[in-house]
């Protein structure tokens, strides 16, 4: 070893021990009261502090909540959303007419809204708070179970069509076969040939709202499929279901949180222009019968837009603050 | 491998070596002045409202002329310290103490881009890692390199391109005229590193950073690359910084080293004080694990456990919970810097004369006395070799292609191998040379276009019945390359590991599963409690052994570990092989080890096979192999193993294999077996070749 140290720079640093170069004596302020002689005598070693790993205790959806909550827009305005949601019961209790035993009363019609008509009358005379909170009601239900509707089926079929190599090509097919003829075509078809109840449009619009969602959702897999832990999924035989719903669905759940907030102001606008178009059974008062019927008259009396037209611009801007400040919330890159 | 045999006799020999004088390199480096001086400097990181000290009140003094090589694991902050010369942190991050001098301005109180500017490109430069991705896909090579003359020289046109051409040429890029109109997807990735230093030395910088330029390459290319840079010091006097992981690297190029633990330098010298005379803890642990080093059949000095989290504050020595030398006061107070020689520094308090005299570990002896290799061998009988062998794997005529019709690309062709059990069977080629695809054919990833593969004598490949199919799922399994991508981020750990037996109900109920998901941690030195945790929580190192242990817990007979420590520092690496073999020990294990880099197979391998463009060219015992290597290239690629012994890595002569060499238009090339359990691939007139030489 010492020929080594020879080819050192300097022979004189070479000959003395390594000692001699050290800076003086270092003064040590440890603050223990440990004695000197202590202080450098060698100490235990500890395999488990060596492992220690440095994060805390986490767990995903806490973090999501957490995250989440930090976004002020988004919590109050889904907590008016939940009140106004609640409010629409609580409207046809305190309500003096039952939304269900309105009578057509020439005299009475486009009353501006008083003391016993609180939101006036329409058209017919009809009392205008019941029937808008009822509305506000029908179009919620509708539209989230429509949403939710074409939010499941897309994200199943999306998977599948992602994952399964063999169904690439047949599920890309159907897709362009019913994606390039309008939807409102075939909405109009159905409506004429089956029926027009708020049923069969709502289970109409589900059956040609999963495609966006689908390729959306495919093009997501194929970027996860071929991920090294897939094939390690592959290596322990685990079963398909089992690798779609473990393995790549929870990396998907910001994209779909975020588009199952867009669905749902998106088909309150649209069963908002199958109304306007005559395609929806007008029966069951929803806001947009309540905005078609409006449209005529909203000139003389704004009223009777102004309100239905409210509720549907705060629904639509609630879920899109909430659906964004949820999806990146979801997001673990914005974590730890 | 005649360099490694040789024995040192003096010191004169090694004066002028590869054109590098290293005393005289040496003395020119102390005589010469300082270029920049960093001193103090802290760098912190804003993440989620929290701070991260990246580096820790870190000083370096570089010299004119020198070549500094800055070694540490990932996360110790060596590159972020160097992208602080250049103004090139990322957005969270920024200088919050300390001084950069350079060419008297001080560089940590830059903001503006527009200061940047002066100093970035035109006279600090930088080479970074990727070739792929620090090019523009979508513009000419001969453009991106004339932008970067236009903005930093000032010629402009004609000037501009004449500039640009002989760069290309500068930089050995053959054909320089049509190379300067083709766009970065036509270029390989060792040409495309070339390409990205022509860019960053267009302008003539006075200190060039290179942030591992060769990670991403293959042996043979790397070694290429080194060569060009050192050139190109020499032509243009450049000062330049190496960021590595790879000490073999460090070998050949350094004048000076740094070795970086947890943002600080812990210890700085001379290359031959830091190879042959380190005194840093962390040094010698670094030394020790690699795998050159090591003896076969015993257990490889590894570093347990973890680098700190910087994001809490580090008390005393940051290295001192992975110590085995560790003092009382490492625990409490932080050490100074003391000096060996006035080149050489360390910060430890080893160095301090109150503390206890302690011996350089024998492993640093032995690199010191240029003793490897030799002590590899120690009579240990190989699986092969006996005369009961058995079977496990056999692979006969494999063919692997993908896509079909004009696209059809054939990836492993006629292929044969078998593989006994309780053997390690090594596979080592370039990328893109087919190993990964055959270890995926043989746990049924990949489909095989031809051939068979056996399984104890039964037929694996394409259609099998159910039955069969679960029984080699259980027994073969696979350990993955990256860490970081082979774990799913979103179940926990307890999920991940048990996952192979809840698919084959392989338990009783929930506390037996829980039960054996514990014991598999354990068995891969992880602390059960870990199994409530999320993959993301973890290091490189843990989170392979998590791979590991899901592999374990089906209780494989085979397992393909595909370049299972490539993708870790080198101070882990030495824990995931020292498993293995472990695991090889007490379970019976068999393995298929993948790897691109023959040092690290030597070690842990009884027989090695190396492949080449989808064939295997020779396939022999390991010593064996590296004993006497009969294919070109197993010689090139033996010739290009970096060598973590600077004078070894320095004498080395490079070997360049040519496959035009083989003339196969008439004498079809036939898979012979030259010795016993030898085999090689050529033809015949070749093979007559191979036979002189084992005659001699």
């Amino acid at each position: 070893m010492k020929k080594i140290v020879n080819l050192n720079v300097d022979q004189a640093a070479v000959d003395t021990t390594e000692h001699k170069y050290h800076r003086g004596r270092v003064h040590v302020h440890a603050r223990s009261v440990m004695p000197e002689k202590q202080l450098f005598a060698e100490a235990e070693y500890k395999a488990q502090e060596a492992e220690r790993i440095g994060f805390s205790e986490y767990s995903y959806w806490k973090s999501v909540m957490r995250n989440f909550l930090k976004n002020k827009g988004a919590v109050i305005m889904s907590v008016v959303f939940i009140l106004l949601f609640i409010f629409t019961f609580v409207a046809a209790v305190i309500g003096k007419y039952d939304v269900h035993n309105l009578r057509i009363d020439n005299s009475l019609m486009f009353v501006s809204p008083n003391k016993e008509f609180w939101f006036g009358t329409d058209n017919l005379g009809r009392d205008y708070w019941s029937q808008v909170w009822y509305a506000t009601r029908t179009s919620i239900i509708l539209a989230v179970s429509v949403s939710a509707g074409q939010i499941t089926l897309g994200v199943i079929l999306g998977l599948l069509w992602g994952y399964v190599r063999q169904i690439d090509r047949l599920m890309t097919e159907i897709y362009n076969l019913i994606d390039n003829i309008p939807t409102i075509i075939y909405m109009t078809l159905i409506a004429l040939m089956v029926g027009k109840t708020t049923l069969i449009m709502g289970v109409t619009m589900i059956g040609f709202g999963w495609l966006g969602t689908a390729r959306n959702v495919r093009n997501l897999v194929v970027m996860y499929r071929d991920r090294e832990y897939n094939l390690a999924s592959r290596c322990l035989g685990t079963k398909l279901w089992r690798v779609l719903w473990k393995n790549i669905f929870p990396y998907l759940v910001s994209v779909i949180i975020l588009r199952l907030a867009l669905a749902i102001p998106g088909t309150i606008a649209y069963e908002t222009t199958l109304t306007y178009l005559g395609l929806m059974d007008i029966s069951t008062p929803s806001l947009g019968i309540l905005l078609r019927n409006a449209r005529s008259y909203f000139l003389d009396y704004p009223y009777l837009l102004v309100f239905p037209a409210a509720i549907v611009a705060m629904i639509t801007i609630t879920f899109y603050l909430v659906g964004n400040a949820f999806s990146d919330a979801c997001d673990p890159r914005n974590h730890v | 491998m005649n360099e490694n045999e040789r024995t040192i006799q003096g010191t004169e020999e090694f004066d002028t070596i590869n054109g590098v004088n290293f005393l005289a390199h040496a003395e020119n480096t102390l005589s010469s002045s300082p270029i920049l001086s960093a001193q103090d400097v802290e760098v912190q990181f804003t993440l989620r409202g929290k701070k991260l000290t990246a580096i820790r009140k870190c000083s370096l003094t570089l010299y004119e002329g020198e070549t500094l090589a800055i070694v540490g694991e990932s996360g110790s902050g060596k590159s972020v310290f160097t992208k602080c010369f250049v103004g090139m942190l990322d957005k969270n991050g920024s200088v919050t103490g300390g001084s950069i001098m350079y060419d008297g301005v001080d560089l940590a109180k830059f903001t503006t881009e527009k200061e940047w500017r002066t100093i970035r490109g035109k006279k600090i430069a930088m080479v970074t890692q990727d070739p792929m991705t620090s090019l523009n896909p979508l513009k000419k090579i001969g453009a991106q390199i004339q932008e970067a003359i236009e903005l930093n020289q000032g010629l402009h046109g004609s000037a501009a391109k004449a500039e640009a051409l002989r760069m290309l040429e500068a930089v050995g890029i053959p054909n320089p005229e049509r190379r300067y109109n083709q766009y970065p997807h036509e270029f390989s990735g060792g040409m495309r590193q070339r390409v990205v230093i022509a860019i960053a030395v267009a302008c003539r910088p006075q200190i060039l950073i290179c942030d591992e330029p060769t990670t991403a390459l293959d042996v043979t290319i790397q070694a290429q690359i080194l060569e060009l840079i050192r050139k190109l010091q020499k032509e243009l006097g450049m000062t330049i910084i190496y960021i590595t992981h790879d000490l073999g690297v460090v070998a050949n190029v350094a004048d000076r080293v740094a070795v970086m633990y947890a943002g600080q330098i812990v210890e700085i010298g001379m290359v031959n004080e830091i190879f042959f005379d380190p005194w840093h803890p962390y040094t010698w642990a670094l030394l020790s694990a690699l795998p050159q080093l090591g003896i076969k059949g015993e257990k490889l000095p590894a570093i347990d456990g973890t680098p700190p989290n910087l994001f809490n504050k580090v008390v005393g020595d940051s290295f001192a919970p992975r110590n085995h030398h560790a003092l009382n006061i490492d625990f409490l107070e932080e050490p100074p810097l003391f000096d060996v020689t006035p080149t050489h520094q360390v910060k430890t308090w080893l160095m301090d004369p109150r503390a206890p005299r302690m011996e350089q570990p024998d492993t640093i002896r032995r690199l010191s006395n240029h003793d490897m290799g030799s002590a590899q061998t120690s009579g240990i009988v190989h699986p092969h070799q006996l005369p009961d062998r058995e079977p496990l794997i056999e692979v006969k005529d494999l063919q692997v292609s993908f896509g079909r019709g004009r696209k059809k690309f054939v990836a492993v062709d006629d292929v044969n191998f078998t593989i006994y059990r309780g053997e390690t069977f090594a596979l080592v080629g370039e990328s893109g040379s087919g190993k990964t695809t055959i270890g995926r054919a043989i746990v049924r990833i990949n489909p095989t276009t031809n051939g068979e593969i056996l399984f104890k004598g039964k037929k694996i490949n394409g259609k099998i019945d159910k039955k069969l199919d679960n029984e080699v799922i259980r027994s073969c399994q696979m350990i993955f390359q990256d860490p970081m991508a082979s774990l799913n981020e979103r179940a926990k750990v307890d999920y991940i590991v048990s996952e192979g037996i809840i698919n084959h109900h392989m338990y009783k109920d929930q506390a037996d599963r829980s039960e054996k998901v514990q014991r598999a941690l354990e068995e891969v030195g992880l602390l059960p409690e870990f199994s409530s945790r999320f993959p993301h929580e973890f290091s490189g190192g843990q989170r392979q052994r998590i791979g590991i242990a899901r592999s374990l817990i089906m209780q494989p007979e085979f397992i393909v570990a595909d370049e299972p420590i490539s993708a870790l520092d080198v101070s882990i690496r030495a824990q995931v092989l020292n498993l293995l073999n472990d695991l090889k020990q007490t379970r019976g294990l068999t393995y298929l080890f993948i790897a691109h880099d023959l040092s690290v197979v030597r070690f842990i391998s009884d027989r090695i096979a190396v492949i080449h463009k989808g064939k295997i060219v020779e396939l022999a015992e390991s010593e064996e192999l590296f004993r006497h290597p009969l294919h070109p290239y197993t010689k090139a690629l033996l010739s290009a193993v970096p060598n973590p012994n600077p004078y070894l890595e320095r004498t080395k002569k490079l070997l360049v294999y040519d496959p035009s060499i083989h003339d196969y238009s008439t004498d079809k090339p036939v898979w012979c077996e030259i010795l016993p359990d030898h085999f090689v691939y050529g033809n015949t007139a070749e093979l007559a070749k191979y036979r002189e030489e084992i005659g001699e």
